[in-house]
């Protein structure tokens, strides 16, 4: 089989071809991310002497179990690559829904609206995670 | 067309694409699938218990892990095709490897997920 291969210059830089490179370099950093977090977490278990699973477990769900980590800046460092990880998975997820939904769905006014819905969503629930993980 | 295709999920996994197709369709519904754990997480983050509990469950887990897991591996394939075209004569070798991958990745997830519900 022959492979096809287009620059971007003769493929043209679309709405369509952004999002496919967009999607692509967002899950290079999501596995990029999750490499870090569990060589950072068993680093920090190391350091510290506390459970890997509760690090992992508190950075996840900063408000339901106390900090376990002593010093400040590995808390800092801790909640922001958890930021990280949820803003970067929720901009893949959101081209992800969308394209399945634009795959089935053939409606132009639905398309829109889910668009539309989604965006929002992705957003929201954005918002939401920050906060929380910052301020627990 | 969109809504008024007629095939059936079993019909189109008979499609000659086979294999890479079990790899689309699974994958679709991969994402889908953390697309709920997401919203989960999210109210589970703003403190509704009972989505806490659900991430907690045993069986939520070994759904959330088959499909999840399968997400990411095949994902990377996918990933790494797309940066290195001259390899996707070599896709079909890449889906089996992937699957293998897979199997052990996914068998290990569950037997700690199933040790640690049922204890032993």
């Amino acid at each position: 089989m022959a492979t096809r291969t287009l620059s971007i210059k003769k493929r043209g830089l679309n709405f369509e071809t952004f999002m496919w490179a967009f999607t692509r370099f967002t899950v290079i950093a999501m596995y990029g991310l999750i490499l870090l977090g569990i060589l950072g977490g068993l680093r920090l278990s190391m350091m510290t002497g506390v459970n890997f699973g509760n690090i992992m477990y508190w950075a996840f769900f900063p408000n339901m179990v106390p900090v376990p980590l002593g010093q400040v800046w590995m808390n800092i460092v801790v909640r922001l690559m958890v930021i990280a990880f949820v803003l970067v998975a929720c901009g893949h997820g959101v081209h992800g829904v969308l394209e399945i939904w634009d795959d089935y769905v053939t409606n132009e006014s639905a398309r829109r609206w889910a668009r539309n819905i989604v965006i929002t969503y992705a957003i929201l629930a954005s918002i939401v995670a920050v906060y929380v993980i910052l301020t627990a | 067309m969109g809504l008024k295709r007629n095939v059936s999920l079993s019909t189109a996994l008979g499609y000659k694409g086979q294999g890479p197709y079990l790899t689309f369709i699974l994958h679709r519904i991969g994402g889908s699938a953390l697309f709920i754990l997401f919203t989960v997480y999210i109210l589970s983050l703003l403190g509704v218990r009972s989505m806490h509990a659900l991430m907690s469950n045993w069986l939520f887990q070994v759904v959330f892990l088959v499909f999840a897991l399968f997400h990411a591996i095949n994902g990377l394939r996918i990933t790494i095709l797309d940066l290195f075209p001259k390899l996707i004569e070599h896709f079909r070798i890449a889906i089996n490897i992937e699957w293998v991958v897979y199997i052990l990745v996914a068998g290990f997830a569950l037997f700690v997920v199933l040790r640690t519900a049922f204890g032993g």
